[in-house]
């Protein structure tokens, strides 16, 4: 394919440990498999290669980033090659010391991440006391003037508190707050019955955030991510594949989204074997679903397929087995029924949570 | 206040805003949190005059850039950047000094 577009932005999941338990985690399944991290060295590397394939912005995340002794290292490498940097972090281990150090470094912009407005149920959720370490590593975040965003994932648990979230993010003078519902992929699929709100809970949040959006427009962005469960059509997944954005797992599988790796069907490359511009033009698994080529109908004669490009395959692969599928999320799948069903169970469930470790 | 209609005095790049020429597409970009701005060459030349300076310095450098406009003299170039530069703080993208 010659004309393939060249990445904007890198998803660098530098490892899968993290202090938290969290009930939605967005790691895969049986992280045991994936113990092994990649050293700096070819994190240097590999930051080179993708500034060279055209890569603007790096996002560091996990996990829990600020695990990783080198972080320090990467956000100085990715400043040289002059890549926007961000760092995705529940601060749990942000000390005054590590955030200086981080912005001296050069990193761009911080993003927190909060569970819930109210701290018994952010620890709760979490299933560690992590509220007040949150508190703290804004608030430090603020003094060292990081640009925040404070990044909450809405579901049945804290749906219904989503004023007292923004209210909350309002007094922490944070710059962004986004509210985006759980993707229903890695852990979060698992808990899926616990999790999914009901429909009413979803429209009456909605109306809030609109309201909210409204009213403090002049002093905090704020982003909504609708759940896709409840859409007529499909969200637009990594906007493509293969078209915009890219995975390095810890172990330093390439990944065209951070969930793919559920997907049984496709066998990922290593940076440890090629290079990642191989990779991204060469590679079997991003030439699968990228372009309109593969699609079945109802989206190969969809007019919508240049606006959601069929939806997400680690979706049509957990809801129907085949990740070449129609998102059944969407209307016209004739899958949809699925989804229609699984809110159904859910509206009744009383399933029992399970929390994430990093043994399962 | 980034709705604020009142003139931009001393413009300068939001906080974790930067600018950014692009090797591999040969563009100019304003990067910010998780997005970005494609420039063309004016939009350039504005921006990276965005640190504080006062917009009438602004103006008169972008002379100097773009002799062959000879803009200061024509209104519509005052306007243009001014709309620009209030279309960049509408999007948080450019604020007030607050030192100013």
């Amino acid at each position: 394919m010659t004309t393939t577009p060249r990445p904007m932005a890198l998803l660098a999941e530098l490892t899968y440990r993290c202090p938290l338990h969290c009930l939605y985690c967005s790691n895969p399944l049986q992280l045991a498999r994936y113990r092994r991290e990649i050293d700096t060295a070819t994190w240097q590397r590999v930051l080179g290669e993708a500034s060279q394939l055209g890569v603007v912005q790096v996002h560091f995340s996990g996990g829990e980033p600020l695990m990783r002794r080198d972080l320090v290292e990467l956000v100085q490498t990715a400043r040289k090659l002059d890549l926007y940097s961000n760092l995705s972090t529940s601060g749990m281990t942000a000390t005054a010391e590590l955030l200086s150090q981080l912005r001296e470094a050069g990193l761009d912009a911080l993003q927190v991440s909060l569970l819930d407005s109210d701290g018994a149920s952010n620890d709760w959720l979490a299933d560690v006391p992590s509220f007040d370490k949150k508190v703290e590593a804004v608030r430090l975040a603020r003094e060292l003037d990081f640009p925040i965003t404070l990044n909450v994932v809405l579901h049945r648990h804290n749906l219904d508190r989503i004023e007292e979230i923004i209210d909350l993010a309002v007094a922490w003078q944070v710059d962004k707050l986004e509210l985006a519902h759980v993707q229903y992929t890695g852990w979060a699929f698992r808990n899926r019955a616990a999790l999914l709100p009901r429909r009413d809970q979803v429209e009456s949040a909605a109306k809030i955030v609109a309201h909210a959006t409204e009213r403090f427009s002049d002093r905090l962005q704020i982003l909504h991510v609708l759940p896709d469960y409840f859409q007529e059509y499909p969200k637009a997944c990594l906007n493509g594949w293969g078209r915009t954005f890219l995975t390095i797992a810890p172990d330093g599988a390439v990944l065209p989204c951070q969930a793919a790796r559920e997907i049984p069907q496709l066998t990922f490359p290593t940076v440890l074997e090629k290079s990642l511009e191989q990779i991204w033009f060469e590679d079997p698994v991003f030439q699968r679903f990228r372009g309109f080529d593969w699609m079945p109908e109802p989206c190969q004669s969809c007019e919508r397929r240049e606006v959601d490009f069929g939806g997400c395959r680690c979706q049509a692969f957990l809801l129907t087995g085949d990740p070449a599928v129609t998102d059944p999320v969407c209307r016209l799948s004739p899958n949809h029924e699925l989804v229609e069903l699984a809110l159904a169970e859910a509206a009744q469930s009383t399933a029992n949570v399970v929390f994430r470790t990093f043994n399962n | 206040m980034k709705n604020n209609a009142k003139p931009l005095q001393r413009p300068r790049l939001a906080r974790g805003v930067r600018y950014r020429w692009d090797e591999v597409r040969s563009q100019h970009q304003l990067l910010y949190p998780e997005g970005l701005l494609v420039l063309n060459e004016s939009g350039a030349a504005i921006v990276k005059l965005c640190d504080g300076r006062a917009l009438e310095e602004i103006k008169q450098s972008l002379t100097m850039s773009f002799p062959q406009a000879e803009l200061t003299e024509d209104p519509k170039f005052t306007e243009d950047v001014e709309e620009f530069l209030g279309r960049l703080m509408q999007r948080g993208l450019v604020c007030h000094d607050d030192n100013a």
